[in-house]
C-alpha cells in the first residue's frame, strides 16, 4: 500500500483524545501479525517431532523475553501494580489449552505450528465471546497478545516490537498496545501514541496519562495508513491526528504545543485556589464526581473541595449476589476518611432492577428510564436499601457525609427514606455500632415533577443537587441515545433554564444549598449563567475543575447576572448557546480554544 | 501414597469475580502441590493449573464453585485455593 505521503499532505483524522498535549514526530509503526498471513501447510509425518520442538522453543523464548521485560520494570513504574498482568501472560504461554492444544493439532492433524496456534487462539477467543461479564470478556485480548508474541517468533519476525529501542521523536502507531508493550515505553523516547482500538480505560490510555504522553485511540485503521518514518502530529486534547503535515502545519502545532504546556502548568495552579468571583461577591464550591474509590486522588490533585457525587453502583454491578453491609461500609468509609473534613455526597443505589443481582430475577422492563429504578427500586426492595443505608450511616461516622437520593418524584419517597434511615439508626444504636448523627440528607432533582414541587420538597431536605443529564432528558422528552431525536437534546433549552431557576429559588427561600452535578456543571460555557442563577456548588469530572475555577475567578457576579438576564430573554436554545459561547470566546479566547476538545 | 478425593463448594467473594489476578495467583500457588485440582461451575470443569480455564469459568462475584481434589496433598491445595477465591480484596485490579 502506498504511503499517503505520495498523495496527501495535512490529512486530518479524528479519534478519541485520551491523554492531553501535542506530539509531533516520526511514526514508528508497530505491526501486528494478522492470522490470515500465517503460513499454512501440512507436514510430513517425520517432520512432526521437529515442528513440536520448534513450537516449544518459540514459547520458551517468548517466556524468557516476558520475564526480562518484567525484570526491568521498577517498582515505581507508572503502571504500578498493573504489571501483574505480565505474570498472567507468562502463565498463559504454558497454559494447557494453548500449549498442549497447539501441540495436539501439530501431532494429530500435521498442521504447521503457526497454523495450529492460530486455530487454537481462535477457538479460545470465541469461547471468551460467550462470556457476559465485560471484564472477563476483555481477557480475550490477553490471549491475543500472548499468541501474537509466539507467532512473531515462529515466523522469524523480530521477536520484539521496536518499543525498547526507539529513535528520538517517535510517535508510536499500533493496532493496539499490549501491557508488555506499554510497560516498556519510556517517556523520553515517545512523543505520542496513536492506536486503532481502545477507549479512555484501555491499557494504552491509562499508561499514556500516567506518563503524560499525548495519545489518541479509536482511530480504527490508522495502523494501515501510515509507514514507519512518516511525519505525524498527535493532539491528545482534541483527538486530532494529522498525517504528513506541511511545514506550516507543523509550525502551527509547535506553537500549540508550547502553549499547551505552559497553559496546563498555569491552569493546575487554579485548582488549589477558591472559586470566588473577581469582585469577591460570590463563592462557589467546586466538587468532583467520582465512580470508583481510586478516583479520589485525581479529584484532590485537581482541586476538588469534596465529592459532589459518589456513585455507588459499581459495588452492585456485574455480580450475581448483593454486596454485604461490610463490603459497602469499607468502600464508603475509605472515601469518607480520605476526603475528611471535605464533604462526600453518596448517591444511594441508582440502577434499574435488571442491572443488579441476577439472583433477584427481576424481569426487564420495556421503558427502564421511566421504570422501577433508583429510589423506586430501593423502596420496593427495602432489604437492599436497608443494608446500604446502614453501611452509609456507619461510614458517615468517619467523615463529612451527605446522603443523596436519586430520582425522587414526590414527597412520600423522601418521607419513606427518612423513616428507613431512622430505623437503621435505631438498629445501629441498639447494636452498639458507631454511626453518624449529623450527616445531611438531600435529593437529586432530576425528574421534572420534583423540580416543579421543589418549594415543597425543600422543607424536608438539607440540600438539592440538580442532576442535569436526566432532568433535561425527562423535561424535553428526549432519549439521548435515540439518534432520531437527540438533536433536540439541549442543555440550554429555555425550559431547562427555567426549571433550574425555580429549583434554585425554592432552595434559597428555605435557606438550603443548591448544587449541580451532571455534564452541564463542568462545561465552562455554562458556568457564568449557573453562577448568575445562584447555584452554590458545582460538581464535575475532576479534570474540568481547574478551568472552571479559573473562569469563576476571572468574572464578576454582576457580569453573570447580566448574562443570565439576557439569556432569559431569548427564545431558542441555539440562540442562548451562541450567545454564551461568543461571550466566552471573546473574553477568554485562549482558554476556550485550548479546552474545547 | 494414599489417594484422597475431596470436594468443596465455595462462593466467589472477590468484588470482580475470579479475574486475571486471582487466576494468576491460583495457578502460581498450585506449583506447590502435586495433586489434581479442578473447579466446576454450571457443569463446566477446568484445571486449577490453567489460567485460561479459570477465566473461562466466568465466575462473577457471588457465584458458586465446586472444587475437586485428587491426590495426597489435595486437602491443603483446596484450602489455599479457597482462601484466595473467597477472600474479599478491595484492592483488586
Amino acid at each position: 500500500m502506498p504511503s499517503p505521503k505520495d498523495t496527501h499532505t495535512n490529512m486530518i483524522l479524528r479519534g478519541i483524545g485520551v491523554s492531553g498535549g501535542v506530539g509531533i514526530g516520526q511514526v514508528v509503526l508497530i505491526e501486528r501479525v494478522a492470522s490470515d498471513i500465517c503460513p499454512c501447510y501440512i507436514l510430513q509425518t517425520d517432520e512432526v517431532p521437529a515442528e513440536i520442538q520448534r513450537f516449544e522453543n518459540a514459547v520458551e523464548s517468548a517466556a524468557q523475553r516476558l520475564k526480562t521485560i518484567k525484570g526491568h520494570i521498577d517498582s515505581d513504574h507508572p503502571l504500578g501494580d498493573h504489571t501483574y498482568i505480565l505474570d498472567t501472560h507468562i502463565l498463559l504461554l504454558h497454559d494447557r489449552m494453548l500449549y498442549e492444544g497447539t501441540k495436539k493439532i501439530i501431532a494429530e492433524d500435521r498442521q504447521n505450528a503457526e497454523w495450529a496456534l492460530s486455530e487454537v487462539m481462535m477457538k479460545i477467543t470465541s469461547a471468551f465471546d460467550t462470556i457476559e461479564d465485560e471484564y472477563l470478556k476483555e481477557r480475550a485480548r490477553d490471549v491475543h497478545f500472548v499468541g501474537e508474541r509466539i507467532l512473531r517468533i515462529l515466523m522469524g519476525l523480530s521477536s520484539e516490537k521496536k518499543i525498547h529501542q526507539l529513535p528520538p521523536n517517535s510517535i508510536l502507531v499500533a493496532h493496539d498496545l499490549s501491557p508488555a508493550d506499554a510497560a516498556q515505553i519510556k517517556r523520553e523516547d515517545v512523543l505520542g501514541i496513536v492506536t486503532d482500538v481502545g477507549g479512555r480505560t484501555s491499557h494504552t490510555a491509562i499508561m499514556a496519562r500516567s506518563l503524560k504522553i499525548p495519545a489518541v485511540t479509536g482511530m480504527e485503521k490508522i495502523s494501515r495508513m501510515v509507514q514507519t518514518g512518516d511525519t505525524i502530529v498527535v493532539d491528545g486534547s482534541t483527538g486530532i491526528v494529522i498525517l504528513n503535515p506541511d511545514p506550516e502545519m507543523i509550525f502551527k502545532y509547535r506553537q500549540r504545543q508550547d502553549i499547551f504546556r505552559n497553559y496546563q502548568q498555569s491552569l493546575m495552579a487554579f485548582g488549589q485556589l477558591p472559586a470566588v468571583t473577581r469582585d469577591g461577591n460570590r463563592s462557589i464550591r467546586i466538587m468532583a464526581n467520582i465512580e470508583l474509590v481510586d478516583e479520589m486522588d485525581i479529584a484532590l490533585i485537581h482541586g476538588s473541595e469534596g465529592i459532589g457525587l459518589f456513585r455507588t453502583e459499581y459495588l452492585f454491578l456485574g455480580r450475581e449476589d448483593l454486596p454485604s453491609e461490610e463490603e459497602q461500609y469499607e468502600a464508603y468509609r475509605r472515601v469518607m476518611e480520605h476526603n475528611r473534613p471535605k464533604p462526600v455526597t453518596i448517591r444511594t443505589l441508582d440502577v434499574g432492577g435488571d442491572k443488579i443481582a441476577t439472583s433477584l430475577n427481576l424481569p426487564p422492563e420495556t421503558n427502564p428510564a421511566m421504570g422501577l429504578r433508583a429510589i423506586r427500586l430501593c423502596l420496593s426492595y427495602k432489604e437492599i436499601f436497608h443494608v446500604q443505608l446502614r453501611a452509609i450511616l456507619r461510614a458517615a461516622y468517619h467523615g463529612n457525609c451527605r446522603i443523596m437520593i436519586p430520582m425522587v418524584s414526590c414527597m412520600s419517597e423522601i418521607l419513606a427514606t427518612k423513616h428507613l434511615i431512622d430505623r437503621a439508626k435505631d438498629e445501629l444504636a441498639a447494636e452498639g455500632l458507631d454511626y453518624s448523627k449529623n450527616f445531611k440528607l438531600g435529593i437529586l432533582v432530576e425528574v421534572p415533577s420534583a423540580a416543579a414541587i421543589a418549594d415543597l420538597l425543600a422543607r424536608e431536605v438539607d440540600f438539592f443537587s440538580i442532576g442535569t443529564n436526566d432532568l433535561i432528558q425527562y423535561a424535553l422528552a428526549i432519549d439521548r441515545v435515540n439518534e432520531h431525536v437527540n438533536y433536540l437534546y439541549d442543555t440550554l433549552h429555555p425550559a431547562v433554564l427555567r426549571l433550574i431557576r425555580h429549583v434554585v429559588n425554592a432552595g434559597q427561600a428555605r435557606g438550603i444549598d443548591v448544587s449541580m452535578c451532571g455534564e452541564m456543571a463542568g462545561d465552562p460555557v455554562n458556568v457564568p449563567i449557573l453562577v448568575g442563577l445562584g447555584i452554590n456548588e458545582l460538581s464535575m469530572n475532576a479534570l474540568s475543575i481547574p478551568i472552571v475555577k479559573k473562569l469563576i475567578r476571572s468574572i464578576t457576579l454582576e457580569e453573570c447576572l447580566e448574562l443570565t438576564n439576557q439569556a432569559f430573554q431569548m427564545q431558542e436554545a441555539s440562540q442562548i448557546h451562541t450567545f454564551l459561547e461568543s461571550w466566552i470566546i471573546e473574553r477568554f479566547p485562549k482558554d476556550y480554544f485550548l479546552n474545547n476538545s | 501414597m494414599t489417594e484422597e478425593f475431596i470436594e468443596k463448594t465455595i462462593v466467589v467473594g472477590n468484588q470482580m469475580g475470579l479475574h486475571a489476578r486471582v487466576a494468576t495467583v491460583v495457578v502460581q500457588m498450585m506449583r506447590n502441590y502435586e495433586c489434581q485440582v479442578t473447579l466446576v461451575k454450571d457443569g463446566m470443569e477446568v484445571d486449577a493449573r490453567s489460567v485460561l480455564g479459570l477465566l473461562l469459568l466466568a465466575a462473577t462475584p457471588g457465584s458458586e464453585l465446586i472444587i475437586k481434589g485428587n491426590g495426597p496433598d489435595s486437602r491443603d491445595a483446596i484450602q489455599s485455593i479457597c482462601e484466595i477465591i473467597e477472600k474479599d480484596e478491595s484492592d483488586n485490579f
